[in-house]
């Protein structure tokens, strides 16, 4: 345990909330693995190189049915070749996210198209000027440990989406930036990129600021061409990449906790087994998200507890094979910053970070179901993090936090208040909010306007987004990179 | 002047070294006490009342900073001192009203109170109406702080109040109510002349109402 609970911690240990005993792991990983052998999977067409590699690594593939069955004993020892630790590097040291055991660290994501205004607070189509905003706030929220770019730049053509998309985020912040590609050509733009920011490809793929996303299965069970390729690209490269697979229980999984569980670790297992075969020992992780259908429209449900539940499970599942995991929280069917996104967040959150999950993205930002996402509500998830990181830090038992020799210089009848081991502790024994609580007398949150949260979180993004722009990129790198594409910034 | 404003702000920073040693400085080089005590100490408290309100600053810090003015009046100020320069804005009779034994809010108004520059007679908790009369006609302060912290308290600070008035002291007394139930409407109700919502709004109250009464 660290002898303080920092304000700047990440990575801190979880593995406090396990929903699943040890035989019930056992009972689902068996479960998912004859589910790969007897199930198996299918496929979308024109992966026939992917098909071949599978073969000659002793699946069995069926074209005729379009099936691929994928023994036991095969994928288990794929599996194990899999690192069981994965290091997502910011541009500087102190952003280097671990990925390993219990380690947590929680981020922004999704590809959210709609953005709530700062100014006005209506709803409208994301931009890439968003994208860059978004990303200079969270490089200054200190407990948002990544950003995985939260929306989609809606004015930007499609063609130079990538390109635009990984420009704003390396130039808005130092921390790891994780997108989704179109296709390969984007990836190689990624790589690109890269290379030219951290001066050189070899530095860049020496410590990659940058990772992938790829979601190589559709499920139930099939194998998506284009992200199945943008998967192969990566691992040959050795740049990590997040193998999500995103079921819905009750549409794309089993209506059931269990049931989706057991679907989506035969998914991940099967997505891990064909990274290893590609290129043993290529960084992966498990990216299992757990979900439910709405069935009322079929649309997303993020904020079920249940949600919050099955993201600790799925941790639990990718510890049992030793593989870090990508997994969700955060997310809420609330559309605005507002008592229901509070609840639904802070309590998938915190059961996502106490599981242990690795890295958790949709944890900052989002509202109505990965639709939308919102300035003041990163400030609001800042917070919600930073609680959830002093929860994992626990209660230290030392001799100093005791203060049996503090209580015993007080005396009975004594005060707390003057003692010097007060003054030493109060500012790092408990979390300190980041300015969106209210804590105020009454009259004093009067005399401010009586400001809501959302209001509050309003004040403190504006705050920080008139701070210094403080690019990532120097003058140099800038013009190179804009003398090579099309940047829309 | 310059030096004042050093120990002022060293005293808003808790650096009780440089306090002491800035304040010995100052003394040694021949400035009064008084203008130390004033500017530079008292001037410190006031950066801390103002830090206070703004929330950039823990009530543990501000008895600290209170007990390095306490140290470097007792071991540097005190023999350049006479009794008046140290509490010029004089007596103030403080007591938590009868029925109630709540003291935290009260001793750390006390506290900015008497650094402040008030002489802050303590009559301590469930403090009976007729003995804060008694201590008025005894004391002849010229400020009462009365502090309730339950709502079941609350009416007996207006029959203190009441019990004043009868005594025919109230004229001679101004009286400054707090506590975590009142609020500005309660003190009018209860006839008090002002209501402090919290410690370092209290010394800026107390101030006023003593500079008008005088």
């Amino acid at each position: 345990m660290p002898k303080e609970f920092s304000m700047t911690a990440h990575g801190l240990m979880g593995g406090q909330y396990r929903p699943l005993s040890p035989e019930q792991i056992s009972i689902i990983h068996d479960a998912a693995l004859t589910l790969l052998e007897k199930t198996g999977f299918t496929y979308e067409s024109g992966l026939d190189a992917v098909l071949d590699m599978l073969a000659s690594a002793g699946m069995t593939v069926d074209r005729g049915a379009g099936r691929i069955y994928f023994p036991r004993d095969i994928v288990t020892a794929l599996v194990e070749k899999s690192p069981t630790r994965v290091i997502l590097y910011g541009r500087s040291r102190e952003n280097d996210l671990v990925l390993e055991e219990d380690r947590v660290y929680l981020g922004t994501g999704g590809a959210a198209i709609k953005v709530l205004d700062l100014d006005s607070g209506e709803l409208r189509s994301s931009t890439l000027k968003d994208l860059y905003e978004m990303g200079r706030l969270v490089d200054r929220l200190q407990n948002v440990h990544f950003y995985l770019r939260p929306c989609i730049p809606k004015d930007i053509p499609k063609e130079i989406y990538d390109e635009n998309v990984f420009y704003a985020c390396f130039k808005a912040t130092g921390k790891h930036i994780m997108a989704g590609v179109n296709d390969e050509a984007g990836f190689e733009t990624m790589l690109d990129m890269g290379a030219t920011v951290a001066g050189g490809r070899n530095a860049f793929l020496e410590r990659p600021f940058a990772s992938i996303i790829t979601s190589f299965a559709i499920s139930p069970l099939k194998l998506c061409t284009q992200s199945t390729n943008i998967m192969m690209a990566a691992v040959r490269q050795s740049i990590p990449v997040a193998l999500s697979c995103a079921p819905m229980a009750g549409s794309t999984s089993p209506i059931t906790l269990a049931g989706t569980l057991v679907q989506t670790h035969a998914e991940q297992l099967a997505g891990i087994a064909l990274s290893q075969i590609a290129n043993p020992g290529a960084p992966v992780l498990y990216g299992g998200i757990p979900g439910m259908a709405n069935l009322m429209n079929l649309g997303y449900l993020g904020g079920a507890v249940e949600c919050g539940m099955m993201n600790a499970a799925v941790h639990q599942l990718s510890r049992h094979i030793a593989v870090p995991n990508y997994n969700s929280s955060g997310l809420s069917e609330s559309k605005i910053p507002d008592a229901q996104a509070g609840w639904e967040k802070g309590m998938s959150t915190l059961l996502v970070a106490m599981g242990g999950s690795n890295y958790v993205h949709h944890a900052a930002g989002m509202l109505d179901s990965m639709l939308a996402v919102s300035y003041e509500q990163l400030v609001i998830d800042d917070e919600i993090i930073g609680m959830s990181n002093r929860v994992l830090h626990g209660i230290d038992v030392s001799a100093a936090h005791l203060a049996v020799d503090i209580i015993n210089d007080v005396g009975p009848g004594g005060t707390f208040i003057k003692s010097p081991h007060t003054r030493q502790h109060m500012r790092t024994e408990f979390y300190r909010t980041n300015g969106v609580t209210d804590r105020k007398k009454y009259q004093r949150w009067v005399g401010a306007g009586a400001p809501d949260a959302w209001a509050r979180a309003r004040t403190i993004a504006r705050s920080i987004l008139e701070q210094d722009e403080a690019p990532y990129l120097s003058e140099t790198v800038d013009a190179a990179l804009r003398k090579a594409y099309d940047i829309r910034l | 002047m310059e030096i004042y404003q050093s120990i002022a702000k060293s005293l808003a920073d808790g650096d009780a070294e440089t306090v002491l040693q800035l304040v010995k400085t100052a003394v040694d080089e021949g400035a009064h006490a008084k203008t130390i005590l004033d500017q530079g100490l008292m001037g410190g408290m006031e950066i801390i009342g103002g830090m206070m309100e703004r929330e950039e600053i823990l009530i543990p810090e501000v008895l600290g900073a209170a007990e390095i003015m306490e140290n470097a009046i007792e071991t540097i100020l005190k023999p350049h001192l006479v009794g008046e320069d140290m509490k010029p804005f004089g007596k103030v009779v403080f007591a938590t009203v009868k029925g109630d034994i709540h003291d935290i809010g009260k001793n750390l108004v006390i506290m900015m109170l008497e650094s402040a520059g008030f002489d802050v007679v303590d009559m301590g908790v469930d403090v009976a109406p007729e003995a804060i009369v008694a201590e008025i006609k005894n004391q002849a302060p010229r400020l009462l702080c009365l502090s309730a912290l339950l709502t079941t308290t609350m009416p007996m600070v207006k029959t203190t109040i009441d019990a004043v008035k009868e005594s025919g002291l109230r004229e001679q007394v101004k009286v400054l109510i707090g506590g975590a139930p009142l609020d500005e409407a309660f003190a009018e109700e209860a006839g008090a002349d002002g209501y402090a919502l919290d410690a370092s709004t209290a010394t800026k109250e107390a101030k006023r109402l003593v500079e008008a009464g005088a």
